[in-house]
C-alpha cells in the first residue's frame, strides 16, 4: 500500500486541480453549488474511470516495462513536477508530467517504446488544436439550433444552466476516463495492481481530490470561462469533452487545460476576437518540452538517490 | 424535480410582473393627480393622489430589493442577473419622475395655465401609452422571444412625438406673459415630463438589446 502512496498523491492532486475544468465556470458563477458539483464530479470521473479508463493504462504502461521500485520512482517523481511547477506558478500538465517520468526511467533501462511515445506526443500537440476545431464546428451546430428555438429570457436562461450541468457531467466522465491512467498506470505495468483495481484506486483517488480540496481552484480558475458568455462556456465545455473522450478512445491521456485553451482559442475564431493570450499559448509550449524534462529528471535523480551504496574503499 | 431545481427563478419572475403591477399602478394615480391638477388645481384630492403615486413606488421599490436578493442567491445566470438589475434600475426611474413633477407641483405651487394644458395632457397621454408598451414589451421579453423589435420602433415614434409636443410647449410659455420665474417652473416641470418618454425609449432599447444578446 505504501508504494501506491505517490500514485494516490497524483490522484489527488489531479482532482483538485483538473475539477476546475469541467465545473469551474458554473460554480464560479454561483450556477451551482459546489457541493452539487463535487458530487457530480466525483461520480462521473469514477464511472468514466472504470467503463473506459483501461486504454490510457495500456499505452502507458507500454512506454517501458517497469518493476516496482520503477513504478513508485516514476509515480512520485510525476507527483513531485506537479507541485513543484504549481508552487511556482508553471504551467504544468499531469499526463506530461507521467510521461516524462516514465521517460526518465525508460531512459535508464535503454528501453523506450518509440512509436508508442510518438503516439502520445501526437496526442498532446492534437489536444488543443482538437479542442479548437471542434469548439468551431459546435459553436456552429448549436448556435444554429439555440437561434431557432422561440424562447423567453428565463427559458434561454434554464437551457444553457442545464446544459452547464450536463456538458461538465460528461467532461468530468472523459477527465475520470482519460486521466486515471496518469495515477495507475505505472502500477500495473509493475504488475503490483490488477487492471479493475488500477482504474478503481485511480478514480477514488481523483475524488479524494474533487471533495477535499478543488473549491478554491474551481472558483478561481473557474472566473476564466466565466467572463465568456454562458453560450461560449458551454461549448468550450463540450469541445473539451469531446477531445477528452476521444483521445480516451485512442488510449492517451492528455491534459484537459490544453484542451480548453484550445477551445476557447476556437471560440474567439468564431467571434472575431481574442480569447486566449499568447502568453497562454507559449505555456502549452513549454509544457510540451519543459514538464516531461523536468519529470524525467526529477525521477532520474530520485532513482539514482535510493541507489546510492555506502561502499568502502580498500 | 424541474420545478425544485427552477423554485428561485419562478420567484423572480413572480416578483418582476408584480413590480410591473406596482409601476402601472402608481402611472395611474399619477394620471389622475395630474388631471385633477388640471381641473381644480392643487386641492386635498391632489395631496392623496401623490400619496398613492408614492406608495406604489415605495412598493415597487421593496420588490425591486427582494428580485436584486434573490438573483444573487443563486438564481439566474450571472448575466441574465445583470441584465434583469440593470431594466429594473432603468425603469425604477419612471415613477421617480411621476414623484417628482407631483412634488414640483405641490411644493412650488404651480398653476398650469389653460393655453398649454391640452398640450400637457397630450404630451403626457403618449407618454403613457409608452409606459403601456414598454410593460408589454418587458413582459414579452419574459413570455415569449418575437415581437420585441416592432415595439421598439412604436416606442421610438411615440418619443419624437413627444420631444415635438414637449418644444411646443416650452415655446409657447416663453412666448406668453408669464412671470419670467413661472416661465422658468413651467418649464422644469414640462422637461422632467418630456423625461418619461425619454426613460421608455431608452428602456425599450435596453430590453430589445437583452433580447439580442439571447441570439448567438
Amino acid at each position: 500500500m505504501l508504494s501506491l502512496l505517490g500514485g494516490i498523491f497524483l490522484g489527488w492532486s489531479l482532482g483538485a486541480n483538473d475539477a476546475s475544468n469541467v465545473f469551474g465556470s458554473a460554480v464560479a458563477a454561483r450556477m451551482v453549488k459546489f457541493r452539487t458539483a463535487a458530487i457530480l464530479a466525483s461520480g462521473f470521473v469514477l464511472l468514466g474511470a472504470l467503463l473506459e479508463g483501461q486504454a490510457g493504462i495500456e499505452t502507458l504502461k507500454g512506454l517501458t516495462p517497469l518493476n516496482l521500485e520503477q513504478a513508485v520512482v516514476s509515480s512520485v517523481a510525476a507527483a513531485v513536477t506537479v507541485t513543484i511547477m504549481t508552487i511556482l506558478s508553471l504551467p504544468v500538465s499531469t499526463s506530461q508530467a507521467v510521461v516524462g517520468a516514465i521517460l526518465g526511467i525508460a531512459l535508464l533501462n535503454q528501453n523506450i517504446n518509440i512509436p508508442g511515445l510518438g503516439k502520445v506526443v501526437a496526442c498532446w500537440i492534437g489536444t488543443p488544436v482538437g479542442g479548437m476545431i471542434i469548439s468551431i464546428i459546435i459553436y456552429r451546430m448549436l448556435a444554429f439550433f439555440y437561434n431557432r428555438l422561440n424562447k423567453n429570457l428565463f427559458q434561454a436562461d434554464n437551457i444553457l444552466r442545464l446544459s452547464l450541468i450536463v456538458a461538465g457531467s460528461y467532461g468530468a466522465y472523459a477527465l475520470g476516463a482519460n486521466n486515471v491512467a496518469n495515477v495507475t498506470a505505472v502500477f500495473v505495468g509493475a504488475g503490483e495492481l490488477t487492471l479493475f483495481s488500477a482504474v478503481l484506486l485511480g478514480g477514488l483517488s481523483i475524488d479524494l481530490g474533487i471533495l477535499t480540496f478543488s473549491r478554491r481552484v474551481m472558483e478561481t480558475v473557474g472566473r476564466r470561462l466565466v467572463r465568456l458568455d454562458p453560450f461560449s462556456a458551454l461549448v468550450v465545455l463540450l469541445a473539451e469533452a469531446i477531445i477528452v473522450h476521444i483521445y480516451t478512445i485512442i488510449g492517451v491521456p492528455v491534459s484537459t487545460s490544453q484542451a480548453v485553451i484550445g477551445a476557447v482559442l476556437g471560440v474567439g475564431i468564431i467571434k472575431g476576437i481574442r480569447t486566449v493570450e499568447k502568453r497562454t499559448l507559449m505555456n502549452i509550449l513549454i509544457g510540451w518540452f519543459l514538464t516531461p524534462a523536468i519529470a524525467a529528471v526529477i525521477a532520474l535523480s530520485i532513482y539514482f538517490a535510493i541507489n546510492l551504496r555506502y561502499v568502502p574503499m580498500g | 424535480m424541474a420545478k425544485l431545481f427552477f423554485k428561485k427563478q419562478r420567484q423572480v419572475e413572480a416578483l418582476i410582473y408584480e413590480y410591473l403591477e406596482y409601476l402601472e399602478t402608481s402611472r395611474k394615480h399619477f394620471a389622475e393627480a395630474i388631471n385633477t391638477c388640471l381641473e381644480t388645481g392643487v386641492c386635498d384630492d391632489f395631496d392623496f393622489r401623490i400619496r398613492l403615486t408614492h406608495k406604489f413606488e415605495s412598493k415597487a421599490d421593496d420588490v425591486r430589493e427582494k428580485i436584486k436578493e434573490l438573483m444573487y442567491s443563486k438564481a439566474l445566470l450571472p448575466e441574465s442577473r445583470g441584465d434583469i438589475m440593470g431594466l429594473l434600475e432603468a425603469m425604477d426611474k419612471i415613477p421617480r419622475l411621476f414623484e417628482l413633477v407631483l412634488h414640483m407641483i405641490k411644493t412650488q405651487k404651480l398653476i398650469i395655465p389653460d393655453f398649454i394644458a391640452s398640450d400637457i395632457k397630450e404630451l403626457l397621454e403618449v407618454s403613457f401609452e409608452n409606459c403601456e408598451l414598454m410593460i408589454k414589451q418587458v413582459k414579452t421579453l419574459f413570455e415569449r422571444a418575437n415581437g420585441i423589435r416592432s415595439l421598439v420602433s412604436t416606442i421610438d415614434l411615440n418619443e419624437s412625438r413627444c420631444d415635438h409636443i414637449e418644444r411646443g410647449i416650452i415655446t409657447k410659455i416663453f412666448d406668453s406673459d408669464l412671470d419670467p420665474f413661472q416661465k422658468l417652473q413651467l418649464k422644469e416641470m414640462v422637461v422632467n415630463m418630456g423625461e418619461i418618454s425619454d426613460q421608455t425609449d431608452r428602456i425599450s432599447k435596453r430590453v430589445n438589446i437583452i433580447s439580442m444578446k439571447r441570439r448567438v
